[in-house]
């Protein structure tokens, strides 16, 4: 693994209820235990999507360009280029789902509209990003409960490492809205405290960001994904920590390196508590860093602005254990 | 370098549970593509599509989509007879789009007036999520390595090869489940027609008098293996995944680069990883929708890679509709099958090659021919692009 | 219908459907261009001309018929609304 260009992250951006801005700002408000505002994300997207994006995207579309636009900045790089795009996300674009199938429920045939239908995929966020900003290496979407945004820059930072994409924007996006909380009350999924927002990293080669002047925030040191048994929805009883002991050895990192731990704590009990027990076994005496799900709502979001934490404490730990059994570790390193 | 292998095949397709039935009507080039029974057509120009038949077996508290992905991935599993701690270290990797939206619009069907004969209960909304079904494989059949639900419209059971191969030529496993599943919907069957893009006949893939798209459903796994790793336990090898690649057009929201731009530089990135060149290809399944602008531009993308003439080019979707999330894996399978049985499959429906497609399209009748290297085309809405090369076994 | 009323209907659609600013729509002359790609167009794409024709044809009852090239009706609200005066059904 040492032959392995080494993975930069060398922007964030986020657009949130509780910080919208670029690394400094979401800094500034995980460290000063900033609140939600209600109204941050609306104010957000008016000043940063023009009339004509706001017309045909979708507001979670909206959320992922702006985020995505804001990593950009962040990093200093400029729209296009070998960018690849990975966007993770729990509930994908379900208010236009939903409003798709009313439109034929309340008028038939004539009430569908085209203009939603594409947004009835899950792939509709990452697409409307690639093509504001040409985005044109691979561009994914991954669809997890809990940790989609660590699973996505997971997967960004394998790609970068092996030289499959030049560069990626990475991240998580998740909107709420009531009706569907309301189907979500209806499934009993209502167990944590949700929060919308949308939140990327931009990872490339360490090589070619010190190479071009870049502001280095971290470094993606070691990543490990696997499952531990559990029935869907449900959490499990294994503790095995194997996914954060590969997740260190490929970061040539031991435990007692770690500064802080990440975790998805997020008012979940049950799982909350599994974790807890898996990380008792895997990273033990390992302080924990702000509950950042506790802080921004749970959202998909939360992943990379997890990573992004973790950089500013590193050597960190990203830590991701979602209902269902999908494990995720990510061994974050410094910046320059 | 480590290289990537086909050790086992599962598959539910709208010619019925299993790999045999599968490929036994795609070898035949039977049409699969009937009048529509699962969801309502009043009012709808295109009321054909290739469901799966019969009852699809598996517990009625499952979602439709779930119970497919489950037959096939079992199906699939147990080809490749691996041994159960090699299937707990398995990563599995999920290409879904639909997910329990058949049930969960029986739910708001039924909450909004509507009568359906289909069963919903609240907890099939559990299940809509397109992550479902990658959690429901895992925990029935212990398949415990990394897990990902990949969704790229179109492309998604595609994707979930090519990323499942980059998990085994990374290091990470030695051994991946991988492909997709989808289940039709009142979405996808309400959204196409609103698009004008479903044929109300059975699609005719590369034809002159096309006239669009059919819809279909179905999943397809396939069990990806370290070679070596897939040696030493003298696995059977039903071809290599030579190589795979992923563009993006980042042009428009549902037409394709008018150029074929993505499609071609997929198809090229494929070849070089496989270090292939394209006149070693002797066969290309495409993604041959038979709408109008996928056929003319991907017809103009394989020029472009290939020249004009020569490679042989079929369309699976002619008899197995469009499986969406399926698609890839449903025609990474025949294209995997065909190298090794020397049977190239026929476009279904084909009388008349449009002019634009400078190609031998194998109308209605399979070709026996063997075949060294083949490729499969998959390219979804929004411009994802995969291209998967694989080479015949031995 | 009368013209004023077309009109009216088809801004409407523009609003509701196509999700246009109302107050942009209240600007636009009859002979400004629908389709993208000319200045000072209203910047139709594709999707959104299927969109429209759908629209049109729910509010007007017009069939379309797509082996006809319906292209040059969409071209601005004044062809739109000839084409609408010329085959919707009467009263």
């Amino acid at each position: 693994m040492t032959s392995r260009p080494r993975v930069a992250i060398t922007g964030l951006g986020a657009v949130t209820g509780v910080v919208s801005g670029g690394a400094d700002a979401v800094a500034r408000a995980i460290s000063g235990g900033a609140t939600a505002d209600g109204e941050r994300i609306d104010r957000t997207l008016a000043e940063l999507i023009g009339p004509a994006d706001a017309r045909r995207l979708s507001r979670v579309c909206q959320l992922t360009l702006a985020a995505a636009r804001l990593a950009l900045a962040d990093a200093g790089l400029a729209d296009g280029g070998g960018l690849g795009v990975i966007v993770g996300t729990e509930l994908g674009d379900l208010r236009s789902t939903i409003a798709f199938a009313d439109g034929y429920l309340s008028r038939g045939p004539g009430g569908l509209s085209p203009l939603l239908f594409p947004n009835t995929v899950m792939n509709t966020m990452a697409a409307a990003t690639a093509i504001a900003v040409t985005a044109r290496e691979a561009s994914l979407t991954i669809d997890a409960p809990t940790v989609a945004g660590e699973l996505a820059v997971a997967r960004a930072a394998a790609s970068v490492a092996a030289g499959r994409m030049p560069a990626a924007l990475a991240g998580g996006v998740d909107e709420i809205d009531p009706l569907v909380a309301a189907v979500l009350d209806e499934v009993g999924g209502r167990f944590v405290a949700r929060g919308e927002g949308a939140a990327f990293l931009v990872l490339e080669p360490l090589e070619a960001a010190e190479a071009r002047g870049a502001r280095v925030l971290g470094e993606i040191r070691g990543v490990a994904s696997g499952a531990l048994p559990a029935a869907p929805h449900a959490v499990g009883r294994r503790t095995t920590p194997r996914v954060i002991e590969q997740a260190l050895a490929r970061a040539g990192a031991g435990v007692e390196s770690l500064r802080a731990v990440f975790t998805g704590e997020s008012g979940d009990a049950r799982r909350d508590a599994w974790e807890a027990r898996v990380l008792e076994a895997g990273a033990p005496r390992v302080p924990h860093g702000p509950a950042i799900a506790r802080q921004f709502g749970h959202t998909s979001a939360v992943g990379p602005l997890k990573v992004a934490a973790a950089a500013a404490t590193a050597p960190a730990l990203v830590h991701g254990l979602a209902r269902g059994g999908t494990h995720v570790a990510l061994v974050v390193g410094a910046g320059r | 370098m480590r290289r990537v292998v086909v050790t086992g095949l599962g598959a539910v397709s709208p010619f019925g549970a299993g790999v045999k039935a599968y490929w036994t009507g795609v070898a035949a080039g039977t049409c699969a593509i009937r009048p529509i029974s699962l969801v309502e057509t009043a009012g709808f120009r295109s009321q054909v599509a290739a469901e799966v038949p019969e009852g699809v077996a598996g517990s009625s508290r499952r979602s439709r989509a779930d119970r497919l992905a489950l037959l096939a991935a079992r199906e699939a599993l147990d080809d490749a007879g691996l041994t159960a701690a090699e299937r707990a270290d398995a990563a599995l990797i999920v290409g879904a789009v639909g997910g329990g939206m058949l049930e969960a619009e029986a739910w708001h069907w039924r909450r909004r007036g509507r009568a359906v004969t289909a069963r919903a209960s609240a907890g099939a909304l559990r299940s809509i999520l397109p992550s479902s079904h990658a959690d429901t494989l895992a925990s029935r059949l212990h398949v415990l390595g990394p897990r990902e639900t990949l969704v790229t419209a179109c492309s998604s059971g595609a994707a979930s090869l090519a990323v499942a191969a980059d998990l085994i030529a990374d290091g990470l496993v030695d051994v991946a489940l991988a492909g997709g599943a989808d289940a039709i919907t009142r979405i996808c069957y309400m959204g196409f027609n609103a698009l004008k893009l479903l044929d109300p006949a059975p699609c005719r893939p590369f034809d002159r008098e096309r006239k669009g798209m059919s819809i279909g459903e179905g999943a397809a796994f396939l069990v990806l293996e370290e070679a070596a790793h897939a040696r030493a336990r003298g696995a059977r090898e039903y071809a290599a995944l030579a190589g795979a690649a992923m563009t993006t057009d980042a042009f428009h929201v549902t037409a394709p680069h008018p150029d074929g731009d993505g499609m071609a530089r997929a198809m090229r990135t494929a070849l070089a990883r496989g270090g292939v060149a394209p006149a070693a290809v002797g066969y290309v399944n495409a993604h041959g929708t038979a709408t109008l602008q996928n056929d003319r531009i991907e017809a103009a993308a394989l020029r472009r890679v290939f020249g004009e003439g020569r490679v042989l080019v079929s369309s699976t979707k002619s008899m197995i509709g469009h499986t969406m999330a399926a698609a890839g894996s449903l025609e990474a399978l025949a294209t995997v099958l065909a190298l090794a049985h020397g049977v190239v499959p026929p476009t279904a429906q084909h009388e008349h090659t449009d002019p634009d497609v400078p190609f031998d399209c194998v109308p209605r009748v399979a070709r026996a021919v063997s075949v060294d290297h083949a490729i499969s085309n998959s390219f979804g809405f929004g411009g994802q692009n995969v291209t998967l090369l694989f080479r015949r076994a031995g | 219908m009368e013209p004023k009323e077309v009109l009216d209907e088809l801004k409407g659609i523009l609003v509701s459907r196509l999700k246009f600013d109302p107050r942009r729509v209240a600007d636009l002359t009859m002979e400004t261009p629908l389709p993208k790609g000319v200045d000072g167009a209203v910047g139709l794409d594709s999707l959104d001309f299927i969109e429209l024709s759908i629209a049109v044809e729910e509010r007007f009852a017009i069939p379309m018929d797509e082996s006809e090239d319906l292209v040059p009706h969409f071209a601005s609200l004044e062809s739109l609304s000839r084409f609408i005066a010329e085959r919707a059904p009467s009263a």
